[in-house]
């Protein structure tokens, strides 16, 4: 069925169980029957959904007849926002709180470079005197801030006997999120009093918990509405309510407020009620005397503060020894009020750590979460599993995320990039490079491609890259063609192909470049580089044979050098010998012909003879 | 709540969105696929003619490959396209590979996360999984067979041709070339042994696929499987896996320490019921968390644990278009 929960019974927190499930009209516009339903996941909590409309010819008769705006439609696509966002914000005030948390994230993050920079000089003698924590926590203090002010007093809440609550506006949600993060992840001062923590936490935040469902602090609110018209307090149920959920979740001057208005204390019923009054202020004196493991309390605030874990379990155990002390007296026979002695007796059982007293006084699991902090486990070790899984899961949302960010326009990568610098995401770091790499590289800019494929260190791509332009550039070895590659050669660098084939590119790019210097009529020292690299290219075993005709061609007024002959005799040897080869493997089938001049051969060939002979003599 | 994005032309049969649900692509009963982007509002970009048959389905391939998609048309065809241009005026959609088959139909592709190969699952009609690794890491044209099986536990009896109407297959999200190849699968076919989701694991030791855990209790192998989705993983010790059938969407937790026997831990956490036992199709949200379930009865349903691990509906959205 629809709504209702999987395996009730093996609840660790109660939680209803049965739940009304929302329904929600998408007004798309498409009308009915929707033949299918396709969806996906989009920023934040929305979801894109497409709504398609049957074919015609699946369609009844009447519904396939339209006329209308609809004939020509297919379907529509809209998105859906889930979930609402704090309606206590304004969107003017959300966007201030966005812009002014700008600055002191930017000195947050100067501080983090000489913070490191400073480790760095610093690490083999003496540590840096300020912790890192401390500066996330002021960082914290103005996010904080800035999310709304605090609703904690100085003094304390009640002057007026008959008002338990004190009226506020309701705290922002946002703040309240902020400042558990701060409590788990920052603040190292509270890490040996974390549930204190959470006691305060909750005071400012239990209004918010839940809209619809109860908690302690709408508990308090009935009960004050009805405190005003109240005669006999004790005898209504709800004020002993009301009065275990107080103390379960640890707000104690409203506990004692709220004993110190029960109907013994009146100065009619002192002496006929001695010993119920008796046993109401023990109790109140008890819960007054909490012990508790803190450094002070705001004022108003009950309990006895402890500063060190041995003082404060001396002092909790000799507290838990009244409590039972208390539990166990013959005074209970001697107290006839029946609600009385049953309401103190549960105030006792829930001070004594009892689960099912402790359970049934509080509403929300935030709110049982804090009371076993207090009653049954008040040394416990919540938090460290909190500080060691979260992080994690924090991080792998992070890397989820930048993971689905779109790279095709440049700030948006840097974007990315610097979240992942800043959070050492390498492995996502690379694969963001590498999207937009290949983006670049499909849609026509080369450079960019290669560049962002550089920087990803993606060897095996720019591999393939340089075994692509090999190819390409040895198809047609026209001046043109290179021209158009070369920018992209000099960008792979020489280190990329693994193959040789970039290397040849750079050889045969240093080559066309000192033709060039000759041509532009520089001296006869480029004339000789550019043999040497012609010698070199023509001895490498990665230069293709379809490479050499035109190789010796570019280079036939070279072999003509007026001055002197510019290759020796074993030199030109060599190319002779070259040029034989290549007569044999033109007798191959798969020999590739290059597009060079019939007569470029006997050019060649007669260049080479004549620098020869030139040699011959010269030597 | 809800924002109009765009209008689809007449005749739109599927739709599927790409890595960041900025571009979505748009399959047509006349074999065209039109492409949608943000950055003109959801307006369409391009639409070309893929195949003569209509386009029953459509999947982006991992972005780290360019801006492709692989269309399944209604006879089987599987053929992949990639955007390709000079310059940003110079924008279309090329073909780079045709998988055909004479004698059985693709039924649903599905492309892994890329570690030093893509690697591509594709479901045939005839119960066959076929797993193909591309050669070429800048185009999408060369890819080898790299194992064929079938989707059956017991490798060594002999099992007929089973008809399948639909499959589902669903990629280990984990990211990390450490990771293991790993898969689900299921069918929608007559033949019992083959409907089952099974997670299939490469063993690089004897290289090949190997049926490392099977999703159902065994009363329940024989029900055919409408849909599977593998949730994102963001520190939990297991798996979470979604698989709908006809009894409804069971939610899977699987331990990936396999145990001595080489098979992995599972356990069936709930099934829960909706669509009126018809489910098209299972999405997880980034964080694995939420599971949004679409099906027959024209609901988007929207199920999530409470903090005791209990599944319940959260929200349903209804687009059936009957309240405008």
């Amino acid at each position: 069925m629809p709504g209702r929960p999987s395996e009730p019974e093996s609840a660790l927190i109660p939680l209803p169980t049965e739940v009304d499930v929302p329904l929600y009209h998408i007004r798309h516009g498409v009308k009915p029957p929707i033949f299918r339903v396709f969806i996906s996941w989009s920023r934040g909590n929305v979801l894109q959904v497409a709504c398609i409309r049957p074919l015609e010819d699946h369609l009844a008769r009447g519904e396939a007849n339209e006329t209308s705006d609809d004939a020509g439609l297919g379907g529509k696509v809209v998105e859906v926002k889930l979930g609402a966002s704090d309606p206590n914000i304004s969107e003017a005030q959300r966007r201030r709180i966005i812009y002014d948390s700008i600055p002191p994230f930017v000195l947050l993050q100067s501080r983090r470079k000489a913070f490191l920079t400073m480790s760095r000089l610093s690490s083999s003698s003496s540590h840096p005197s300020t912790d890192w924590w401390q500066q996330v926590l002021e960082y914290s203090r103005s996010i904080s801030e800035l999310l709304g002010s605090s609703k904690i007093s100085s003094k304390s809440v009640i002057e007026d006997p008959m008002i338990v609550l004190e009226p506020v506006d309701k705290p922002s949600g946002l703040k309240a999120a902020w400042q558990l993060m701060e409590i788990f992840y920052v603040d190292k001062n509270y890490f040996s009093w974390l549930p204190e923590r959470l006691v305060d936490w909750l005071a400012e935040y239990d209004a918010i918990l839940s809209e619809t469902q109860m908690t302690v602090h709408s508990k308090l609110v009935k009960l004050q509405e009805k405190l005003v018209n109240l005669q006999v307090i004790e005898n209504d149920p709800e004020y002993w309510e009301g009065l275990s959920s107080v103390l379960t979740v640890g707000w104690l001057d409203v506990a004692v407020k709220l004993l110190r208005l029960h109907g013994s204390y009146q100065l009619n019923q002192l002496d006929s009620r001695e010993t119920e009054n008796g046993l109401v202020e023990t109790v109140a004196v008890l819960v007054s005397t909490m012990p508790r493991l803190r450094h002070d309390l705001p004022m108003g605030k009950l309990g006895q503060c402890f500063k060190t874990k041995p003082d404060f379990i001396k002092a909790w155990e000799k507290w838990r020894g009244q409590i039972t002390k208390l539990d166990c007296s013959a005074f209970w026979v001697q107290c006839s009020h029946r609600p009385t002695r049953e309401g103190l007796r549960n105030l006792l059982q829930i001070m004594l750590g009892n689960f099912n007293s402790i359970s049934t006084a509080c509403f929300h699991w935030m709110e049982l979460f804090i009371s076993h902090f207090l009653y049954i486990r008040p040394l416990t070790v919540v938090a460290p599993t909190y500080l060691v899984s979260c992080p994690k899961q924090g991080l792998g949302l992070l890397e989820i995320l930048l993971s689905k960010q779109p790279v095709q326009n440049y700030p948006m990568i840097l974007k990315n990039l610097e979240i992942c610098q800043l959070n050492e995401l390498y492995g996502i770091s690379s694969c963001v490079k590498k999207i937009a790499g290949m983006h670049q590289w499909k849609h026509g800019r080369k450079g960019s491609g290669v560049y962002w494929l550089q920087e990803a260190r993606d060897e095996a791509r720019l591999n393939r890259i340089a075994q692509q332009l090999f190819e390409c550039i040895g198809r047609s070895i026209s001046d043109e063609t290179f021209k158009q590659w070369e920018g992209l050669i000099e960008l792979l660098g020489s280190d990329v192909g693994t193959a040789g084939g970039v290397g040849f590119l750079h050889r045969y790019r240093d080559f066309k470049r000192s033709l060039r210097q000759v041509r532009n009529g520089r001296p006869a020292s480029a004339a000789r580089q550019t043999v040497e690299s012609l010698i070199q290219l023509m001895k490498s075993s990665y230069t293709p044979q379809r490479f050499w005709l035109p190789l010796l061609h570019d280079v036939v007024e070279l072999l003509n050098w007026k001055d002197q002959p510019l290759l020796n005799v074993s030199e030109t040897n060599f190319l002779l010998k070259k040029l034989q080869e290549l007569s044999m493997a033109q007798l191959c089938p798969e020999f590739s012909e290059t597009y060079l001049p019939p007569e470029a051969l006997t050019e060649i060939r007669l260049a080479l003879a004549t620098n020869l002979s030139r040699a011959f003599l010269e030597e | 709540m809800e924002r109009e994005l765009a209008t689809l032309d007449k005749g739109a049969q599927c739709c599927s969105w790409n890595y960041c649900g900025q571009r979505f692509a748009v399959g047509y009963d006349d074999g065209s696929v039109a492409v949608h982007d943000s950055d003109s509002s959801f307006s369409r970009s391009s639409k070309f003619k893929v195949h003569a048959d209509g386009i029953m389905n459509i999947v982006w391939i991992p972005p780290e490959f360019g801006d492709a998609i692989a269309c399944i048309c209604i006879d089987g065809t599987l053929s992949l396209w990639e955007e390709v241009g000079e310059d940003a005026h110079s924008v279309s959609w090329k073909q780079c590979k045709v998988f055909e088959s004479s004698t059985s139909r693709v039924l649903d592709v599905q492309f892994g996360l890329p570690t030093r190969y893509l690697k591509m699952v594709a479901a045939y009609s005839d119960g066959l999984v076929k797993v193909y690794e591309l050669l070429d890491l800048l185009e999408l044209n060369k890819w080898q067979l790299q194992a064929e099986f079938q989707n059956v536990v017991d490798s060594v009896s002999i099992f007929g041709k089973p008809t399948c109407i639909t499959a589902s297959v669903a990629w280990s999200p984990r990211r990390g070339e450490s990771q293991q190849s790993r898969f689900a699968l299921g069918f929608n076919s007559d033949l019992s042994q083959f409907n089952s989701c099974k997670i299939w694991e490469f063993e690089e030791a004897h290289q090949r696929w190997v049926p490392a855990a099977e999703l159902a209790f065994p009363a329940d192998t024989d029900d055919r499987v409408h849909a599977l989705a593998w949730a994102p993983n963001i520190g939990r010790p297991f798996e979470v896996i979604a698989v709908a059938s006809c009894k409804g969407i069971a939610i899977w937790h699987v331990w990936l320490n396999s145990g001595t026997d080489g098979r992995l831990s599972t356990e069936k956490v709930v099934l829960l019921s909706g669509h009126d036992n018809e489910t098209w199709q299972l999405e997880w949200d980034v964080s694995g968390m939420t599971l949004a379930s679409t099906g027959g009865d024209g609901l988007v349903r929207l199920w999530q644990s409470n903090l005791n691990g209990v599944w319940q509906e959260q929200a349903s959205l209804d687009c059936s278009g009957g309240q405008q």
